[in-house]
């Protein structure tokens, strides 16, 4: 108990003497993990966004013909025969008609001069939720090309693909935040307790003329590190939150955000990160008190 | 009352010890001592005798170059860094130049040394008020050790130095900056910490008000060699062959 009274007097006390510094490095831990998170927060997002597109694909075949009942069972066989699918639904001219007609609600006037027959007639396939290898639904798309009758397949991978490759970027986006907090926190870190040790150094060699222990000296300075990292990584995942806040609040509705379902990070992320910049401060601190501190 | 050598056990021993400093300054040469637990003893000898290397050698500050050293019957060379660590919890050292921190208070600097024991504040207080009241300084308490004067920073370095209750204090020229009666409230503490805490203590001075009429061993250093006191009776040296 002595002990941890020493070790937390002894952390509130180099805290003063560089309270300056320790502001300084407070901020930039702080912003580091802030933008480390923002991106990590808009990379999940559009991960799970990917996933949830992934899920709702589907592909229709639109035939320049309509499809007898006869036909269906032989056209099934031969599609399930590619590969799994959750289900076929065969869409008849007319019922094509009436899905639009529903869609187009109060508006399906417009329809009125035109005839049932106007719409071509379909297939869609809706593969397994597994199928989300963007080739697997392109060698799927050129297949169902190749049935009889077939005049177009809409697979809607061309927009997957796009989003693919946005977020891939945005992968490398939060890898290099990611990588900038690492160099960042433990940089400034170490900075800091440099000064802290410089700032001491009379006091420090006295304490080791007095016989303090290793931990004595280091685990203040460890403790330091730690509440650092604790503290900017608690302001700066605070501040992410109040701006998801406003963003959730101002582009609310039924827009890109709701398509998206923009949600911040779960409590075991949250953590996650908190865990990871108090553990990086510590590396800072532990880099520092190795390199300049001999007992 | 001097220790009787012939049965007490050493508590500090210098075997054949020899300290050069580069280039090829020679400190002390081939010194062989024994130093008695509750042994008072006066190292003496002009500046730049030896003194302060012998302290530095026996509280680590320094390796010797050649020789043996002994310390509580624990070889210093064999110590790891945590072994050296927790001796000089056990030593109280005065050096010559205090080493105190100016910018902190009297309290402060003295109970540092109490606070690397993780000792309570409570008994730190307490100890810190009774070393001031034997030192004639309670009034400087809350001062900062910078805003006193030599004299009364010499006896805060002995305050800090005495504060554990050591089983071996080192004081290295401890009434250099002291008047008389200062001197004579150092050698009240000296003898207080002797007789109740059976503290064993070795004084390096060249002040021979300190020695002149005491009973305990006095030993000569000059040139890094080290010699009974010329004006000692010849039972108090305990130079001995290794």
């Amino acid at each position: 108990m002595q002990f941890l009274a020493y070790i937390l007097r002894q952390t509130g006390k180099n805290l003063r003497q560089t309270w300056g510094t320790q502001v300084m490095t407070l901020l930039t831990v702080t912003l580091s993990v802030l933008i480390f998170a923002f991106f990590f927060l808009i990379y999940t997002n559009m991960i799970r966004a990917s996933q949830r597109l992934g899920d709702d694909v589907r592909l229709i075949v639109y035939l320049d013909q309509e499809v007898t009942e006869q036909m269906r069972p032989g056209i099934e066989k031969k599609i399930r025969e590619f590969g799994p699918v959750e289900k076929i639904v065969f869409v008849s001219r007319a019922e094509a008609f009436s899905r639009l007609s529903a869609q187009l609600d109060k508006e399906k006037d417009v329809l009125a001069d035109l005839g049932p027959d106007f719409l071509p007639p379909s297939i869609e396939v809706y593969p397994l939720k597994n199928l989300h290898d963007l080739t697997k639904i392109s060698q799927f798309s050129d297949f169902l090309l190749s049935l009889p009758h077939a005049a177009k397949v809409q697979s809607g991978s061309d927009w997957l693909r796009r989003f693919g490759y946005f977020t891939n970027l945005l992968r490398v986006v939060v890898l290099l935040s990611g990588g900038l907090l690492i160099i960042t926190m433990t940089f400034i870190i170490s900075y800091t307790l440099r000064l802290t040790v410089l700032s001491r150094q009379g006091e420090l060699e006295i304490l080791r003329l007095l016989g303090a222990t290793s931990a004595y000296i280091r685990l203040p300075l460890l403790l330091e590190g730690m509440m650092q990292g604790f503290l900017g990584s608690s302001l700066g995942l605070t501040a992410l939150y109040f701006l998801y806040q406003y963003i959730a609040s101002r582009f609310s509705g039924p827009g890109f955000l709701r398509l998206f379902d923009f949600a911040f990070f779960p409590v075991e992320l949250t953590g996650a990160i908190l865990l990871a910049g108090v553990v990086l401060c510590t590396a800072g601190s532990l880099f520092s008190i190795r390199r300049f501190i001999r007992i | 009352m001097p220790r009787d050598a012939s049965t007490d056990k050493p508590l500090v021993e210098l075997v054949n010890v020899t300290k050069i400093y580069p280039p090829d300054i020679i400190a002390l040469e081939d010194v062989s001592l024994r130093i008695y637990k509750g042994e008072i003893l006066f190292l003496t000898g002009m500046s730049g005798a030896g003194k302060t290397t012998l302290i530095k050698l026996i509280c680590c500050l320094e390796n010797p170059t050649r020789g043996v050293i002994e310390v509580a019957g624990r070889d210093l060379s064999r110590i790891s860094p945590a072994g050296v660590q927790r001796m000089r919890q056990k030593i109280g050292v005065a050096y010559q130049e205090f080493r105190l921190l100016e910018k902190q208070t009297v309290l402060q600097n003295i109970a540092m040394a109490m606070e690397v024991t993780y000792a309570s504040t409570k008994a730190i207080h307490a100890r810190v008020d009774e070393l001031l009241a034997l030192l004639n300084l309670s009034d400087k308490r809350d001062k900062l050790a910078g805003e006193l004067s030599r004299g009364e920073q010499q006896r805060v370095a002995l305050a800090r130095a005495a504060a554990n209750g050591p089983s071996l204090l080192l004081a290295d020229e401890p009434t250099g900056n002291l008047d008389p009666v200062a001197t004579e409230l150092v050698i009240n503490l000296f003898r207080h910490l002797n007789e109740k805490n059976g503290s064993t203590i070795v004084v390096a001075t060249h002040d021979p008000s300190i020695y002149a009429e005491t009973e305990h061993r006095v030993m000569m250093l000059s040139n890094g060699q080290l010699s009974a006191h010329p004006n000692r009776a010849p039972r108090q040296i305990d130079l001995f062959e290794a």
